[in-house]
């Protein structure tokens, strides 16, 4: 695609995105909400036209290319009221196979995302992560070569995440081309190639090591803290690159250049304003703190 | 088509609320108006009044479907994004809309069958001909396009599922109980008797218990040929209008 744009009025979302992803390649499009990443993906699939700009899959049209897709929407679009065979055979039937034919794919397809024993159940009955595969499994037909998933794995629990996140390594070996739409770091990390989108541009683009080493951020010091308050956050921020510290769930991410040194003396300023740090872990940064060297923001919403 | 049709079948029947509106609500209906609405009648006509109450809750069984259950239909289909999803497949609109209509069809058929069988072990009886129940045939079908014209209308412009399904349950509620459909044609004041003759689902039950029943039931003349000319026409016109409204909007590309 080039020079893609999208307007809602005069609210610009998609300004001027360039982006080739090759066949057989999992890309991963990572941003916050209202980034436009979404947006995106629904042109690509043919649900929203562009403003302007060219897009091309295979050398046509979106609308001309439809059969080459498999969408995932972000909702849960499955029929709860239909068991999850009866689920496949809809889409079977809308595609325009035969009764057998449809049953037969319906077969392999329930095998692949691991859901043949529960082929007979109603959704409703379904946990949050089967019924994602079971809608991965809709755009997984004979034919499509192209799968794009958007934000596949929220709202599911860790390990249905987990093994939702298997099935789509699976995919890879099979050389689907995977657009994957994600605010979620450790997601995108499993793709050969992340786009960074941030107020419909695409800020950064590379496989994601190469992502992590260009954006020159060192260790990543988690600190839980017994309060998280603004005096705390200033105090953190001294030891921290650029002075940003990334508030999380239950403390702070702090970008250190050199934790060793900066670890007894972050302890004791915390003491000295009445904060006990529960715990301290380094790891190496992630996606999501490239995204928020980059620009500032964070992927995800912060409690 | 086949498809659509298989789906939307099947979530009208497992869905218990849809069975009760659709199909118990009705019959109840016609088991406490065949026992309480008869007390004073002359014994003769008791049958006959038994007959247009099962034929006016057969009615409202079928604008339930149309009015109320196909626009919640819509909208939960667009609310948990299987448009979306089924806008980015290779598949024509039109097909998913016969699908649709013809599932509401079938569903509504099943209902107004069973709610009528209910009223025949009541006591409802029937007085008519070979024609007479070929045209009621036909005014019933008008029901069910108008109803469905309705239906669409609101499932195309009311988003959410909630919202769709008690606009449609207050509309096929307060239609059928201002337009005659549940209540006497003569005991209605003469601006609701204009309304009664002008909605179609209205003139088309009245003409169905004139076929069905008998003349004195229906209140009016619903088979004079300008009536009949308009409760086509109107019938017909909300079904295109549904329709249109429901293929420019909810499978418009934004």
């Amino acid at each position: 695609m080039a020079k893609l744009t999208k307007k809602y009025g005069d609210n610009e979302v998609l300004k001027g995105v360039n982006l080739q992803i090759a066949e057989g390649e999992f890309y991963a499009l990572m941003g916050p909400n209202g980034s436009g990443k979404t947006t995106l993906a629904s042109i690509i699939a043919s649900v929203r036209s562009p403003t302007s700009g060219q897009i091309e899959i295979y050398g046509k049209k979106p609308e001309h290319a439809k059969e080459l897709i498999g969408y995932v929407p972000q909702e849960n679009f499955s029929s709860p009221v239909l068991t999850g065979a009866e689920n496949l055979m809809y889409f079977a039937g809308l595609l325009g196979y035969s009764k057998s034919a449809a049953q037969k794919i319906v077969e392999e397809l329930l095998n692949k995302i691991g859901l043949t024993e529960d082929a007979s159940k109603r959704v409703a009955d379904y946990s949050g992560g089967m019924r994602k595969r079971l809608e991965v499994a809709t755009a997984l037909f004979p034919d499509i070569r192209i799968l794009i998933l958007d934000e596949p794995t929220t709202g599911l629990d860790p390990s249905a995440r987990r093994k939702f996140l298997g099935l789509i390594q699976e995919l890879r070996r099979e050389k689907t081309t995977v657009l994957l739409i994600t605010h979620i770091g450790a997601d995108a990390e499993l793709a050969s190639r992340v786009g960074l989108i941030d107020d419909g541009q695409i800020i950064a683009d590379d496989e994601p090591e190469k992502l992590k080493k260009a954006s020159g951020l060192k260790d990543v010091m988690n600190i839980e803290t017994t309060i998280k308050t603004e005096e705390v956050a200033n105090i953190l921020s001294q030891f921290s690159e650029k002075k940003r510290v990334l508030e999380t769930d239950v403390g702070y991410r702090v970008y250190c250049q050199d934790v060793d040194k900066a670890t007894p003396e972050m302890v004791r300023a915390l003491d000295a304003c009445g904060c006990k740090a529960t715990k301290m872990d380094t790891e190496k940064p992630s996606l999501e703190d490239v995204f928020f060297k980059l620009t500032e923001k964070t992927v995800r919403e912060v409690s | 088509m086949t498809a659509t049709f298989g789906k939307t079948i099947k979530e009208f029947i497992r869905q218990k609320t849809i069975l009760f509106w659709t199909i118990a609500w009705p019959i109840l209906w016609v088991l406490i108006g065949s026992f309480s609405f008869t007390g004073n009648a002359p014994s003769e006509i008791v049958a006959y009044i038994r007959g247009a109450i099962a034929l006016s809750m057969s009615v409202f069984a079928l604008m339930t479907a149309g009015i109320a259950n196909l626009p919640g239909n819509i909208a939960q289909d667009r609310e948990r994004g299987l448009l979306s999803k089924l806008m980015s497949m290779p598949i024509n609109p039109w097909r998913d809309f016969l699908g649709r209509i013809l599932a509401l069809l079938a569903f509504s058929s099943l209902a107004a069958i069973l709610v009528t069988l209910v009223g025949y072990g009541c006591g409802a009886r029937f007085s008519y001909s070979l024609t007479g129940l070929a045209q009621a045939l036909g005014f019933l079908l008008l029901i069910s396009l108008a109803a469905a014209g309705i239906g669409m209308l609101i499932g195309t412009f009311i988003k959410h599922v909630h919202g769709a399904i008690m606009s449609g349950v207050g509309t096929a509620v307060v239609t059928a109980a201002i337009s005659g459909v549940m209540t006497p044609y003569a005991s209605l004041p003469w601006l609701l008797q204009q309304f009664a003759r002008i909605y179609p689902i209205s003139s088309a039950s009245a003409a169905i218990t004139f076929l069905l029943v008998g003349k004195d039931y229906a209140g009016y003349d619903p088979l004079s040929a300008n009536q009949t000319a308009l409760t086509v026409v109107i019938s017909l016109l909300l079904f295109v209008g549904g329709l249109v409204a429901y293929s420019r909007f909810c499978w418009r590309k934004e």
